[in-house]
């Protein structure tokens, strides 16, 4: 029997009434008293009830807009995003991240190919030409940072500017990251880009500097946090090679479907190479330049490197199974 | 029977149905909206950040290490720059406040809530959704750069929901949660006599959608000019006339609004002794408006605008 709209709602509106008003007290439903959360609740499912009645009566369009609105702000209420715990970010980036990242090892490795033979180019290259290297990056920058690396970090630094430093690094580095995975939208072009850029780069300089008689220096300075930072920056050039290799490889989904097949393997190699990032910048800003002896920062770089490689490869195997 | 039926309405809302099986409709936020709601944010930012400078540096001066206080800036200008957004849609169940301003809300485009790697990987793809950069002025530092968010607005002008790249990615969607009202009543005015509604039969050839169609229309009659009104209600009303076999329609305004009367169950106006009734004829013939004055006419108990407005 279809009851007639207006006596349909002279008979619910207290309930919507009494509804609303909790709705716009809506502070997290945690905080709310159990009295009101049972109430929210139980209201809940009779607003959802008074809408599929209009629904199949056929009332008219803003009171259906109305319950609509209702019954979707009280399911957001009540749904509201999944508390975020601790434990469990934790074992996204200590057990997903590794296991995401092995399963994408091709790509990864693809990355890796992508960064290191131009780096190798840039390397060689600026070693036996000078023109090559002020043809990939302007004199004054690369004259700048020969001058950083010719004294050496014997002495050390001040504090404050180890805390500059830190500060740029994150900024820097890590936006880095961030760019070289996000732009793996564009069908992957991105990351490649971005991969090839830094390798060339980042190899012209080394080689300049190596030229110049510093090698010795860089190499000290890099072996401490390059473990964690380019390794990080593979990682994520990898996952934005695996969102753009499915945005291409859709295997019958549409593109995006496709992708959203890998979010959670993407993002848990994002995530994990962020916080790599991170650890990576506090030790280029306050051990890297630090007056240690060259001695123990090689041994230090070595074992970083143990840490980082056997991490990737073994951390989360058994749990893999699970 | 001619065109097929369109699953989904066109229009930009958007169907979810959750646990307990009901289905209901959002509002997918367009560019309007999520703009004003950026622009919010973004003031946000600058101010957090414009309050870190001055507290840095002067900080920074007091006891003499400006660097520290550069470190310091650029780790908040970074954070700011990528885990701001993140920040609050964990916090806030998916919204900020420039979006709370505005009643927008990420949720998953299942319609399920949003988790906090969904939101963490939409928000990294900023990084491209807010290409090409715009830069004021060309000596202007890079810190100066504005996105304007081209590819955004060209991937949420290519999709039904409105997604930009990095809500396609995680699976996420932007909807309007703005509070909505019944509104009073639809008066007819002047209101159908029994004749008028005699003239139509009980059970009316109408859909839903169509009567819905025909509400939206009378609703915004009166702010339309009437020439417009009636070329509007011409192109529709001789498709519902043919149905039930009426052929010309003279007015085809008042007989859509016949028709709602009719379809709705509205009565009809209640005869007044000295009031002669309407000369017979075909639909829509009275080009005078019957003259109920307010003596006759009773509008209908208001109904609408409960709760606080």
């Amino acid at each position: 029997m279809i009851v007639p709209q207006d006596q349909f709602v002279a008979a619910r509106h207290r309930d919507w009434d009494e509804l609303e008003q909790l709705l716009t007290r809506a502070v997290a439903m945690d905080k709310q008293d159990g009295f009101v959360i049972s109430r929210i609740g139980s209201r809940y499912r009779s607003v959802c009830n008074d809408l599929a009645h209009a629904e199949s009566a056929g009332y008219t369009p803003d009171l259906m807009a109305f319950l609509h609105s209702l019954a979707g702000r009280t399911h957001n209420l009540l749904y509201g995003a999944q508390p975020i715990r601790f434990m469990s970010a934790l074992r996204f980036v200590l057990v997903e991240f590794p296991v995401a990242l092995r399963k994408n090892w091709k790509l990864f490795a693809l990355a890796c190919a992508l960064f290191l033979v131009p780096y190798a180019v840039g390397l060689v290259g600026a070693m036996t030409s000078r023109e090559f290297a002020e043809s990939v990056l302007p004199l004054p920058s690369i004259e700048q940072l020969e001058q950083a690396y010719a004294e050496g970090f014997s002495r050390g630094r001040e504090t404050g500017q180890d805390t500059a430093m830190t500060g740029f690094y994150v900024f820097n580095n890590v936006g880095i990251a961030f760019r070289c995975f996000a732009t793996g939208v564009i069908f992957g072009l991105g990351s490649i880009f971005f991969l090839v850029y830094n390798g060339l780069t980042i190899g012209a300089v080394t080689g300049w500097i190596m030229n110049a008689g510093h090698g010795a220096n860089i190499w000290t300075f890099m072996c401490g946090h390059g473990p964690f930072e380019i390794i990080a920056i593979f990682i994520s050039g990898g996952a934005g090679l695996q969102m753009g290799h499915a945005l291409v490889a859709t295997d019958g989904l549409t593109r995006f479907g496709s992708v959203r097949r890998y979010t959670r393997d993407i993002t848990a190699q994002v995530a994990g190479a962020a916080v790599m990032l991170f650890i990576a910048a506090g030790i280029e800003g306050f051990w890297s330049p630090s007056s240690v002896p060259d001695q123990v920062k090689w041994i230090v770089g070595g074992v970083n490197l143990v840490i980082v490689v056997g991490f990737l490869a073994f951390a989360g195997r058994g749990a893999a199974k699970a | 029977m001619g065109k097929p039926r369109l699953a989904q309405p066109l229009d930009t809302t958007t169907e979810v149905e959750t646990p307990e099986h009901v289905r209901f409709r959002y509002h997918v936020a367009g560019p309007g909206r999520r703009v004003f709601a950026y622009a919010i944010d973004l003031g946000i930012r600058a101010l957090i950040l414009l309050a870190f400078v001055i507290v840095a540096y002067v900080g920074g001066f007091a006891v003499d290490s400006i660097d520290a206080s550069t470190g310091l800036v650029l780790i908040v200008w970074f954070a700011l720059e990528w885990f701001y957004y993140v920040f609050w849609e964990a916090l806030w169940s998916g919204r900020t406040p420039g979006k709370r301003a505005l009643a927008l809300r990420v949720l998953s485009d299942t319609g399920h809530p949003l988790r906090l790697g969904q939101s963490f990987l939409r928000n990294l793809l900023r990084a491209v959704d807010f290409w090409p950069m715009f830069h004021p002025s060309p000596i202007a530092a890079p810190a100066l750069e504005l996105p304007t968010y081209g590819v955004g607005i060209v991937s949420m002008s290519r999709d039904g929901r409105f997604r930009r790249l990095g809500d396609l990615v995680a699976g996420t969607m932007v909807v309007v949660e703005a509070r909505a009202f019944v509104e009073r009543a639809l008066v007819i005015h002047p209101p159908p006599s029994a004749r008028e509604l005699a003239s139509l039969p009980h059970r009316l050839p109408l859909s839903g959608d169509e009567l819905d169609a025909v509400e939206v229309f009378l609703r915004r009659e009166h702010k339309l000019p009437p020439a417009r009104a009636h070329e509007l209600a011409e192109m529709i009303a001789p498709t519902f006339g043919a149905r039930i076999g009426i052929g010309s329609i003279q007015d085809p305004v008042r007989f859509l609004k016949v028709l709602y009367a009719r379809a709705r169950g509205i009565p009809a106006a209640p005869e007044h002794p000295q009031h002669h009734t309407p000369p017979p004829g075909p639909y829509g013939q009275h080009h005078q408006p019957v003259p109920f004055g307010s003596a006759g006419w009773r509008p209908p108990a208001p109904q609408g605008h409960w709760g606080p407005r």
